[in-house]
Parts: structure tokens; sequence; C-alpha cells
């Protein structure tokens, strides 16, 4: 997700009345099969990782007994456990090669302005500003959620191993580092599946902005609407235009969803 | 009247039916001695020229009350093999000594009870000896009244049993049927009377019965107890001895071997006792566990807080420790006591040790194994480490001084057996029932700390930043 690879030529086959594209790719395939690989890795994770952390609790033992016991729960959350690992090693070396060879720009990396962005978002939510911040390719909050989940993950790789491997681990580790790798692969997991199912799940579906569903990590696509809304310096970048044409300043002046209805820009 | 008087009459008179099937049946040794002794002419000479007849008239002998006795039950120093001879100064001498085999089973505090012994008891005293044999005869004693009526059945069968009534079995061995009436009167069972028990057996009526063996006698007694203690002896069926017992070992106990058969004790919580039964034939373990920490506080201190055997094996369904459905029971074993607050206070001991047990890896696996089990046989690929594989089973030892090193190695060995691989620094990944301190795990305790510090933070947070959403998407509208 650091660079992108969505071919935006495609999506100028749908126009709206105007001209413009009325909806924008956003992820490419590659992402999109990604990030559902993502997905479905991080429940199996979860169902049988959580009920190993919450072995006192009835749904735990419940799960764990449908399982097959307590091996074959540890058994599938390992095989789990190495899919998940090559996925994140396909994630960096796919970021680094993306980074030298074909010269992506790296949109996750977190830059001084989404520290004014939060400053700013404050300030609007509490009414001290009239507009949200404007954002480019990922605003703040996605940033957040994903370098927690980038670097959980590979924290959950690192102590997953060593308790999986233990008297290894302990050949050139100290010992403690054993139940110090189980309390973080512990509570990391349990930080990161939080955060996905506070932050991500509203985000994605109960958001007022995006309620039933948001769609884009579905179909690729995205609405110029939400772009404009949600991503006007990389819709600029897009279309060539400068930031404040599609902000329309982003001050005083009328609300994006009016801006639709303004003559096209240059 | 008189037809009552007839009857009590005849009562008295009439001697017990089983008498007559007694008296034609001695023992084989008897008949052997018989042979020389039944004939007339035999004689001893003293060394002041005095004899006495050696004869015993077999007739005579087995009408008597001690028909039931073999020779050697009274003449002890003498058997087939053996005829010692012997020296006396004289008749009077011979006879007096005579007069000691008596005595050694009708004792002092028995004759005392009766005026006429106790006046003889009381002139022996003032150095005139009384010979037995004088008023009793020898070999022919009789009946006092020819027959009594007795106050109770024990009393009837106390007639003979309260002395060394002597049972032969197939395979040669002799036991002595005696049951001592002052331990019987202080035994749990003294309300009882003898063919409560004993059925089949009483004053009409005394079975013959043939064993093998003295320990297939013990076996078949052992039965009796399950008439009233049904509970008990369904659990010893489940039990290892039993097992043992129906594979053809003999010597496994039964009741008896520990309750004893007439001498039943209320075992209740005496524990030394309780260890001490076990050890006679589990010697080793005995020794063992005396040297534990658990035996040493038991023996050496008078402890009883301390487990003894059956407070882990069970007193009657003891299963076999060599079964992973045991291993597993462990930790509960263990946490009787060690989770048992009230107790480890005494001890400054700390009932963490089974929480931390339980709540780590080790612990949890063997919960859910056990989970496992109870819907279907469930055979783990290795045994999970219990209590007992780090601090011995028997052979527990304090934790602390001297037998420490011995628990760290046991460790490493311990490990090993799972954990293939395990170099000397294994054993540290186990932090020792300890909770993370700054002190003894400073890295764990640090990580505990900073997410449980972060992770209310991010959720805090999390929630604000939709909190704040939702608000100012409906202040917009």
């Amino acid at each position: 997700m650091i660079y992108d690879t969505a071919d935006n030529t495609k999506s100028s086959a749908r126009t709206n009345r105007i001209g413009r594209p009325s909806r924008i790719r956003r992820f490419s395939a590659y992402r999109i099969t990604e990030h559902w690989c993502v997905v479905g890795l991080f429940l199996v994770l979860v169902v049988t990782g959580l009920s190993q952390r919450f072995y006192y609790l009835e749904v735990s033992q419940w799960t764990i007994l449908l399982i097959g016991g307590i091996d074959a729960t540890r058994l599938v959350h390992r095989f789990a456990g190495v899919l998940f690992s090559l996925l994140v090693l396909e994630h960096l070396v796919g970021v680094a090669f993306g980074v030298m060879f074909l010269r992506t720009q790296p949109s996750m990396v977190i830059t001084k302005k989404d520290f004014l962005d939060v400053r700013h978002n404050i300030r609007y939510y509490i009414g001290l500003e009239s507009r949200p911040s404007a954002c480019s390719r990922y605003d703040y909050k996605e940033k957040f959620v994903y370098w927690l989940v980038a670097t959980g993950g590979i924290i959950m790789v690192m102590t997953g191993f060593a308790l999986w491997f233990p008297a290894q681990a302990v050949r050139f580790l100290p010992g403690q580092f054993i139940p110090a790798a189980k309390v973080m692969h512990s509570n990391e997991g349990m930080l990161i599946f939080l955060l996905l199912a506070v932050w991500h799940i509203y985000d994605s579906i109960f958001s007022p902005d995006v309620f039933p569903l948001d769609t884009s990590m579905f179909s690729g696509y995205i609405s110029r609407e939400r772009m404009v809304r949600e991503h006007p310096l990389e819709l600029a970048e897009l279309e060539g235009v400068s930031s404040e044409e599609i902000t329309g300043g982003w001050g005083d002046e009328p609300p994006a969803e009016t801006q639709d209805d303004a003559p096209p820009g240059s | 009247m008189a037809a009552v008087a007839g009857a009590i009459i005849t009562a008295l008179a009439t001697p017990p039916a089983h008498a007559a099937a007694l008296d034609r049946q001695v023992s084989e040794e008897t008949k052997y001695c018989l042979g020389c002794h039944g004939r007339l002419g035999a004689v001893k000479r003293f060394s002041n020229g005095e004899s006495v007849s050696v004869h015993v008239d077999p007739a005579k002998f087995k009408a008597s009350v001690h028909r039931i006795l073999s020779c050697t039950g009274c003449h002890e120093e003498f058997s087939p093999d053996m005829h010692p001879e012997r020296t006396f100064r004289g008749l009077q001498q011979y006879r007096a000594r005579a007069s000691w085999i008596c005595r050694k089973c009708h004792r002092n505090e028995e004759l005392r009870t009766r005026t006429v012994h106790a006046s003889l008891l009381d002139r022996e005293q003032e150095g005139k000896a009384f010979v037995c044999a004088d008023c009793h005869g020898a070999h022919e004693v009789m009946p006092v009244s020819g027959g009594k009526v007795y106050a109770s059945e024990e009393k009837y069968c106390l007639n003979c049993h309260a002395y060394g009534m002597p049972m032969t079995f197939a395979d040669g061995a002799v036991r002595s049927a005696v049951v001592d009436p002052v331990m019987i009167a202080a035994s749990v069972h003294s309300n009882l009377s003898c063919s409560d028990c004993h059925f089949g057996f009483s004053s009409e009526r005394h079975l013959k019965r043939r064993f093998r063996s003295e320990r297939e006698f013990v076996l078949a007694s052992a039965e009796l107890c399950k008439r009233c203690h049904f509970d008990k002896y369904q659990k010893r069926m489940g039990s290892i001895h039993y097992k043992l017992l129906s594979q053809g070992r003999l010597d496994a106990p039964s009741c008896t071997d520990c309750h004893g058969a007439h001498y039943t004790a209320y075992v209740g919580k005496d524990r030394v006792s309780i260890a001490r039964k076990c050890s006679s034939c589990h010697k080793k373990v005995f020794v063992t566990y005396a040297n534990s920490v658990h035996g040493n506080a038991l023996f050496n201190e008078a402890n009883h807080d301390v487990p003894t055997c059956v407070d882990c094996h069970s007193p009657h369904n003891i299963k076999d420790p060599m079964v992973s459905g045991y291993h597993d029971l462990i930790p509960e074993m263990c946490s009787n006591c060690h989770a048992d607050e009230e107790i480890m206070a005494k001890y400054g001991l700390s009932t963490d040790v089974v929480r931390t047990y339980l709540s780590d890896f080790h612990g949890v696996t063997l919960g859910l194994y056990k989970k496992q089990k109870s819907d279907a046989p469930y055979k783990p690929a290795r045994p999970i480490a219990v209590c007992t594989d780090c601090h011995g089973t028997h052979n527990i030892t304090d934790t602390s001084g001297p037998a420490s090193t011995v628990l760290r190695s046991n460790l490493l060995q311990r490990c090993r057996m799972c954990h293939k691989d395990a170099t000397a620094d294994f054993p540290d990944t186990w932090l020792s029932h300890y909770g993370p301190t700054l002190k003894n795990a400073p890295l764990v305790f640090i990580i505990t700390w900073a997410y449980r510090i972060l992770m209310p933070l991010m959720l805090a947070g999390l929630l604000l930043q939709v909190f704040l959403h939702v608000w100012r998407f409906l202040v917009n509208r």
C-alpha cells in the first residue's frame, strides 16, 4: 500500500456529464488480493489465537474443541502464521522493489503534514475549522492503521516463531525473551484486533461517509465525490490541477459536494 | 415350670453340635505324635529317680476341650522332626514347668477374675507354685461345667478363639485363628457379633472350609467386609490393587491387609498410620516419602497439614499412577493444598505457584487436554510437564536451600523430554512460578505494563475519534 499501481487511465471510460470520471481507480487487483489474503489469515489467526489467550472462556474452549483440540488449534494457528509471515515478507520485498526499481512514490510514509492534519482535524471536529484537512492518497488515520498493522505484523511473526521454537530461540537470546515474547505476542495480537475491530470496521462499514459499505476494496474504485472529500490532493495530482481547484480553496467556500456542478478546470 | 427347668438343664448339658464333628478329627501332626505316645508303657525318668508316664489316652484327648489344638500348639519345642531330650530334677519341677504351657494362653489377668485362681496366684507370690494339672488334668482337660450357657455369641466363640487356635491350609501352612478380646472390644466393630461378619458360623454350625493357602483364606475373609461397606468395595474394584488381584497377583492388598481383621480401628485422619500401612508393601517409596519435605514434616514435626499417601492416591480407588489420566490430575492434587490460602499462609508459601502454572503454556494445554478427554479418549503426543515432573513425586524437596540445585537439574532434564534441543539456559524461559517483577524479569514486566497502558490509551483514542467523527457529521447535517 506504500506505492500505488492503480491504473487510472481505465477509469476515464466512465465519465460524468461534465467530462470528468465519476469514479476513480483506487486499488489495483494486486492490492485487493493482498488485502483479502491478510483478512483471511487474520481471521484464522484471531479465532485460533484469541481462543488461546482467553482459554478460560466457554466460547474459547468451545472453539478449540470444535477445531479438534488444542494441538489442532495450534497447528492451524501456526500454519496460518507461516502464510502470514510469507505475506509480510512479500509485502516488504514488494515495497523495497517498488521504491528501488519502479521509482514508485512511498505514499504511506509519515510526514510532518500528517501531524498538522491531526491538529487541523481536531480543530475541525470541535468547530474551530470549517473543513476537514485536505489529505493526499492516504490520510493520517489510514497511515496509523497501516503502520500499526505492519509493525504489529512483524512483531507477531518474530515473537510467534520464538514461541514456536523456544529451544532454538534461547540459543542466541536470553531465556527471559520467551515469556516476554509470549506477553508481546498475546498483547500485540489483542491490540491489532482492537484496532481493526473498532476503527477499521467503523471506517469501512459504519462511518456515515461510507455506510452501508466502502466498496473500494471490492471493486477497486472510489467515487470522485469521495475523492474530493477525502483525498483532494491526490485527485488534484491525478487530474493535473492545483489543489485549490479541487477543494475550492478549502476556506469558506461551499462544500465539495456542490463543486461537481461547477465548470470543469483547465 | 419343671419343663422349663428341664430345658435349661438339657441346654447346659448338651455340648455344641459341632463338637461331635471335631471330636473325630485331630490334626495329622497329633496322629503322628500319638503313634508313640498313644501306646502304654512309655515313661520319662527324672534325675532323682522319679518317673512319669508319657502316655496320652487318644480317646480322652479327643474328648477334651483342647482336642482342636495340635500337640505342638502346647509343646512348642517339639515337632515331628525334633524331639529334644530335656532333664528335670524331679516330678514336682516337671509338673510346675508344664503349668507354664497352660499359662501362655490362660494369662494371669484372666485367672485373677476367678476367686479360686486368684487365691492360687496370691499363694504363688508367696513362693508356693501351683500346678494346673493337679485340678484339670493334662491332656484330658474337660469343660469345667461340662458345657456352659454363654452371655453372648462373642463369648461363645472366644471360648476357643481367645486362645491360639491353629488353622492348617492345604499347602501345610499353619495360622493361628486367635482373636484378642481386648483388642476386639477396642475396635470400631466392638458392637457387632461374630456371625454378623462370619455368616454361616454359629454355636450350632462351624463350617469346615479348605483353603489352598493362608493368602487365599485372607482374601476370602476380606470379602466379608462388602456386606456393609459396599461403597468402598465398589471403589476398590476400580483400583490398581484389585486389577492386580484379578490378574492373579494374590499379594495385592485386600480390605483386611490395610484395615486389619478383628482390630479395625477408626483410621480417620491418622496420616502417620496410613503411611505406615502402605509402607508394609511399598517400602522403597515410603523411605523416599519419609525423607521428602512432606514426609519429614509428618514424621518429625507431627505436622498433619502435609499430604500422606491417600491424599494423592486416594484410599480405595487407587489408580495406576503410570497412566496419563493420572498424570494429568497431578496439578489438581497439589492445588488441594497449594492453592489453599489458609494452609499456605501458615508456612509463608505463595498460592501463586498453582495460578502461574495453570495460566502458563503447560497448564493451559493440560487443562484443554482434559476437556478433550471428556468426549473421547485422547492421547497427547507428548505428556505435558506437571508439578511432579520438576519437583519430584515422593522425593519432593524444599525449593529453597541446597536441594534447589537438584530442582534445577530436574527442570532441564524434564524440559529435554519434549524440547529435545534445550540448552542449559533453557529453564530460564520459565519464570519459576513468580509473576514478572522489575527485579526478576524486567523485560517481561516492562512489556506487560507498556501494553497495559498503551492498549486502553489506543482504544480510548480510537473511540474518541469515532465519536468526534459521528458528532461532526450530525452537526453538519
